[in-house]
């Protein structure tokens, strides 16, 4: 970019006006290969899918299935009786890891091509100079020395060295997260590619103006390219429910390992054979693995995914669903996710007086009073110093969706005077424009001269508006309730502290000023030369400021007080200038109205910044020159002692900074992000989140989430559903724990007391996979406690998915409870039957043989084997019967014991807690 | 998150011993003895309750129950057939005639089956009308029907102590499962076949292997001390040149329309199969 325009044509061999020929381009294209970016490594399907088969409780699964079929080996080896229903149960095992892996497979397919439907666009033309013609190319074929020109709405199609500009104007949001556009020219102005200004980047949009470049960069050269291959190089860290699921699946291996070890040990010294012994260890093993929990946990995270969708949350992976739900630092852009995006009107000051208007996303009428003739004259001029226009056809729109041609603040006071007034089209039409000076930054106004629309007054209305600071040094008296009064020190004074107040604001704004141009002097046919300025431009007569700003997201404010409540620290990041950061910070509570920075106590107490206490301080405005600036523990105790954090001017690079800074905080961190340099921060995050309309296609490929509507207030919904999720799964897995005690319990007792088996294998798999998916997906469907969002963020070590108390509380409490009355059940369904309990010890071997067809009961009768294993049958449908019986008591009490955190009584806290 | 850099195995130790005691705050595996002690009370309690409440379920259960006959006797309609004596595996005899070893197992094992038999254990017993249910369902005191062992002729091992073993003619004993309140219709008889006919020739005792009316109904050990279910007696002639040979016997319950006795899936519902090998 040091290079001149000649040094250029040298470097690329091309030639300015006549382009690259096309062999030649067709050459370098062959070497460089097409100017796209590589998408990021597919993960093969199969992998993928295979990955699905074997994470988390999947290994459990599968463990429990080969287990099965071992044990099933030895018996059948051995000629047991039934030496199927174990390897039943393998296959069962290992269909329903298969299914649910299809299933999860299958869901995320789903939502990757609904990300792919949106990120499918028109392919991208450019205009280019070739064997010297003009052609419209598409952009994947250009090479490094094409000549392309570019014009205003167009994006940019490679990197581009400017050679020649018109008025271009650049919008580098996507790559540096500067909102504002910035002009480019064919000067070289910085030592920095990145900040001079004769290099327009890849991807970015030329907002207005024309230019021709040479292409410097292609493809994954270019510097968007560099940044999203950096994205690829973050590793992608674990889920928290990832490792939740990990740290259950060994607690119950222990468990299982534990109780099958130990009861090994007491049937070899029961004096069972050693293979037997080696039988029972597995079935404890296996009965030990919850067969239909995966089905649970999976079927519950996408109908949570289904839900977030429907409420513009577009989950690309299951498990991220509830990664927000822990989510205890949100890191948010500003820009289109706090804020609307655009310009409005928010505040109005004429007759020494302030007034704010509404900035609402759907105003229809705005509330200030409007009685006054000064605002009678400022709405004329509002409406017709301005050069911002509908596009047609749009009359059945409302005001504030319409398409305007114009730049933002002259929209945004269109839009306003279009809210008030009625139909500013035609006002302009009967005060036709005779003449107009455009804005430019030398003179920073804007003038036009009209025609009145009295046909009675003959004279031309000259309106202006500008840099208020120019627009007052121009006037010479003010308007004070439609009369003109002189602008002395003292008005000048209240102008000054109307206009700081506003500036503070962090808002845009415009002075306007105007004057009836004397009928004698000008007469109508009076000829206003624009150039020479022939009519006066001082002694004007000021008539009121107006500010604008990009406001805040009406359900915003809600939202961040939700996340505060719900013990969320909402960080906002953004490439904005620190006082409007700040302004919105405050409006939507992010700083909250009480608390202050470290400058806001300096200037209280009027003690220079240094002497601050910092403590004291509770808000931190960082401008992104000083986070440069920063030392990693600086950041840390930055993010450590403010609870309020406003990063501004920062760079989308420094967002990753930050990311790890809270991350060293063992935060769980989600990130917003829309451009392409945002992804990194995106992948780095626990969660990224990327915006749907906005955000670019490398955005949405890093993030785990896709907001639909961009709205930082889905982020708070969403947040919900993960704690709810949480919530909810914990409720499941307390059910399913229990279950498997009972399940397990009665095998144990079968072991040592040699009655007849209380349940069989299959019936169990009735249990866990037929009647018992239903109540455990339906414990997905449990409505939020109420407290849910104001609970702090579970803590990553602490608040586990399956922790001690609720392990103890489903193996040690409830699983024994419900064992005791299954067994009560048992021995009656028995006993009624003739066996009566004390028969019933210790018979095992006797009841199992088969050539023992006079087994002799408590009453004299005498059962044949088959009779026997019929009763024994009956006997696992009482079980199986009771055992349903016993869990639909079981939801409410899981509910209170689990999800409260504070529990009152002395031995809630020793038991659980 | 930054992966934790592995700790050293000395304050891993440390850590350890710091979490089975800790000297600072008296706390043992993360409890105080405080907590522990009431955890334990707590289990105590809890368990106790359990157990209690468990014992006391049963208790009432039971106290629900009739002594006499079971509650429901749905599992059993009809009876299954049994012999006596029962092979340790499986229902096949191997024995050799003339080695007394081989069988001795067997002639205990009928000799003690018989023994309630003996004459002298049924002086209680009643001579009751054959041919007829013997009903006493309004008498308090059940009286048992006797059965003479001479009903089983040569196989009452009282000519012959060995039962016929010694001689290639075993004995085995076929009885009929006792349920409670079971009354046979029509006149029930018990017969063997083989399906090497030519093999073996079968007797019956008591005569074509019939059962008398008179012993049933029956109606439960408490009721019914002393009652002794009717036996057939099967000789089995083995064919002198079918020695070393398996026979397959099945023996049916016949005669009976109440008696099941081709049941798919309960093979001794009403019949019995087994295999014998005489060797020299």
């Amino acid at each position: 970019h040091k290079l001149s325009a000649s040094e250029l044509e040298e470097k690329y061999g091309t030639s300015i006006n006549k382009g690259l020929s096309s062999s030649r381009a067709a050459e370098i294209l062959a070497r460089d290969g097409p100017n796209s970016l590589t998408p990021p490594k597919a993960t093969p399907e199969i992998v993928k899918f295979l990955k699905q088969m074997v994470g988390g409780f999947s290994i459990l699964l599968w463990i429990g299935a080969v287990f099965s079929w071992i044990s099933f080996g030895i018996q059948f080896a051995q000629g047991a009786e039934s030496p199927f229903d174990n390897l039943y149960l393998g296959v069962v095992l290992a269909l329903v890891v298969i299914l649910t892996g299809i299933f999860a497979y299958y869901q995320e397919a789903k939502s990757t091509n609904i990300m792919a439907s949106f990120s499918k666009m028109i392919p991208q033309q450019a205009l280019v100079i070739r064997d010297a013609e003009k052609k419209e190319l598409p952009a994947e074929q250009l090479v490094v020395g094409d000549i392309v020109e570019i014009k205003g709405g167009d994006r940019i199609p490679a990197d581009i060295r400017l050679i020649s500009a018109q008025g271009c104007k650049v919008d580098n949001s996507s790559l540096t997260g500067e909102s504002e556009p910035q002009s480019r020219s064919c000067d070289f102005t910085h030592e920095n590619p990145l900040e001079t200004k004769n290099i327009a980047f890849y991807s970015t949009t030329c907002v207005e103006g024309t230019a021709t470049g040479i292409v410097i960069n292609t493809g994954d050269r270019t510097v968007i390219g560099r940044i999203a291959s950096l994205a690829s190089g973050v590793g992608n860290e674990k889920t928290p429910i990832a490792i939740e699921i990990e740290h259950f699946v060994y607690l119950v291996a222990g468990v299982a390992i534990s109780i099958g070890v130990l009861f090994f040990i007491i049937s070899v010294s029961m004096r069972y054979k050693i293979l037997d012994s080696i039988i029972f260890l597995i079935g404890i093993i296996v009965a030990n693995v919850p067969e239909g929990l995966l089905a649970t946990v999976t079927v519950s995270l996408s109908l949570t995914a289904k839900r977030m969708a429907k409420k513009n949350c577009l989950v690309k992976n299951l498990e991220a669903v509830e990664t927000l739900g822990s989510t205890s630092i949100i890191c948010s852009d500003k820009t289109g996710t706090l804020t609307q995006n655009r310009m409005t009107v928010a505040h109005l000051w004429f007759d020494n007086q302030i007034y704010s208007a509404d900035t609402s996303e759907d105003q229809t009428t705005q509330p200030f009073d409007q009685s006054s003739p000064s605002w009678t004259a400022l709405s004329k001029i509002v409406t017709l110093c301005n050069r911002a226009e509908f596009r047609p056809g749009q009359e059945n729109l409302p005001i504030m969706k319409r398409v305007v041609v114009g730049d933002a603040s002259e929209t945004a006071l269109l839009k306003f005077a279009e809210v008030i007034l009625g139909d500013v089209m035609s006002i302009r039409a009967q005060n036709k424009k005779v003449a107009e000076i455009p804005f430019n930054s030398t003179n920073k106004f804007q003038l036009s001269i009209h025609e009145t629309d009295d046909p009675n007054d003959k004279r031309f209305l000259l309106v202006m508006k500008g840099a208020p600071e120019r627009i007052l040094e121009r006037c010479s008296t003010i308007m004070i309730n439609g009369k003109e009064e002189p602008l002395d020190s003292e008005k000048a004074e209240a102008f000054q502290t109307a206009y700081m107040e506003l500036g503070g604001m962090g808002e845009r704004v415009l002075g306007f000023c105007h004057l009836y141009l004397p009928e004698n002097e000008f007469p109508d046919t009076y000829p206003f030369d624009t150039d020479s300025m022939n009519f006066p431009t001082s002694n004007l007569c000021f008539v009121g400021l107006l500010s604008m700003i990009d406001p805040p997201r009406s359900t915003v404010p809600d939202a961040v007080s939700k996340c505060r409540s719900a013990g969320i620290k909402v960080i906002m990041v953004t490439g904005d200038h620190p006082i409007t950061a700040k302004a919105i910070a405050k409006s939507v509570g992010i700083i909250s109205a009480t608390s202050e920075t470290v400058e806001d106590i300096a200037k209280r107490l009027n003690i220079p910044v240094e002497q601050v206490n910092r403590r004291e301080a509770t808000a931190a405005v960082v401008n992104g020159m000083e986070l440069k600036d920063m030392s990693l523990q600086q950041l840390d105790d930055i993010l450590c002692n403010h609870s309020e954090i406003v990063f501004a001017r920062t760079s989308p690079q420094q967002k990753l900074i930050i990311v790890e800074g809270c991350q060293r905080q063992g935060a769980v961190v989600a990130v917003t992000g829309d451009g392409v340099n945002d992804s990194p921060a995106l992948k780095k995050a626990d969660i990224g989140i990327a915006m749907g309309i906005a955000g670019s296609d490398a955005a949405k490929n890093a993030a785990d989430m896709v907001l639909l509507d961009d709205n930082f207030a889905s982020i708070v919904t969403g947040v919900e559903e993960g704690r709810l999720i949480f919530d909810n799964l914990k409720k499941t897995i307390a059910y399913t724990l229990t279950k498997n005690i009972a399940e397990l319990c009665p095998f144990l007792i079968y072991i040592i007391a040699s009655i007849p088996m209380p349940i069989g294998t299959i019936t169990i798999l009735f249990i866990d996979l037929g009647t018992d998916i239903i109540p455990s997906v339906a414990l997905a469907y449990e409505k939020a406690e109420s407290d849910i969002m104001n609970r702090r963020p579970r803590n990553k070590k602490k608040d586990r998915l399956v922790n001690e108390q609720l392990a103890v509380y489903s193996y040690l409490q409830i699983g024994i409870i419900q064992s005791v009355g299954a067994f009560v059940t048992y021995f009656t369904v028995y006993a009624e039957q003739g066996f009566l309990p004390s028969t019933l010890l210790g018979v095992r071997v006797d009841w199992e043989n088969n050539a023992i067809n006079d087994f002799e009961d408590s009453y004299g009768q005498e059962w044949t084997k088959y009779q026997r294993m019929y009763l024994q049958w009956t006997g696992y449908t009482a079980f199986f019967v009771i055992l349903q019986v016993l869990y639909l008591t079981q939801g409410r009490i899981i509910r209170k014991l689990f999800i409260r955190r504070y529990p009152g009584s002395w031995w809630d806290k020793n038991m659980y807690y | 998150m930054t992966k934790e850099a592995k700790k050293p195995f000395r304050q891993s130790v440390a850590e350890w011993r710091q979490f089975v005691y800790n000297p600072d705050s008296g706390e043992f595996l993360g409890r105080t003895a405080k907590s522990w002690g009431l955890i334990l009370l707590f289990y105590l309690v809890f368990y106790g309750f359990l157990a209690a409440l468990f014992t006391f379920t049963m208790w009432v259960m039971l106290q629900t129950l009739s002594s006499d006959i079971p509650k429901y006797r749905d599992r059993i309609s009809s009876p299954g057939l049994m012999i006596s004596p029962k092979p340790d595996t499986a229902l096949e005899f191997y024995f050799n005639k003339s080695d007394a070893n081989s069988y001795a197992q067997y002639i205990s094992t009928l000799k003690k089956f018989l023994e309630t038999y003996d004459d002298s254990k049924q002086s209680e017993n009643i001579n009751c009308t054959p041919g007829k249910v013997f009903d006493q369902n309004d008498v308090a005191d059940k009286k048992a029907c006797r059965f003479n062992l001479s009903e089983l002729g040569q196989c009452s091992g009282k000519e012959d102590k060995t039962f016929g073993y010694s001689k290639g003619t075993p004995c085995v004993l076929v009885k009929m499962n006792r349920i409670i309140g079971l009354k046979p219709e029509g006149e029930p008889y018990i017969q063997c076949t083989s399906k090497e006919q030519d093999m073996v020739e079968i007797n019956y005792f008591p005569p074509g292997g019939s059962i008398d009316l008179m012993y049933f109904p029956y109606y439960g050990k408490s009721l019914h001390a002393h009652y002794l279910q009717p036996l057939v007696a099967v000789q089995l002639a083995i064919n002198s040149n079918s020695t070393n040979e398996e026979i397959a016997i099945e023996c049916k319950i016949l005669g009976s329309p109440n008696l099941k006795n081709e049941d798919d899936r309960d093979k001794f519902l009403g019949r019995i199969a087994f295999k014998v090998q005489m060797t020299e």
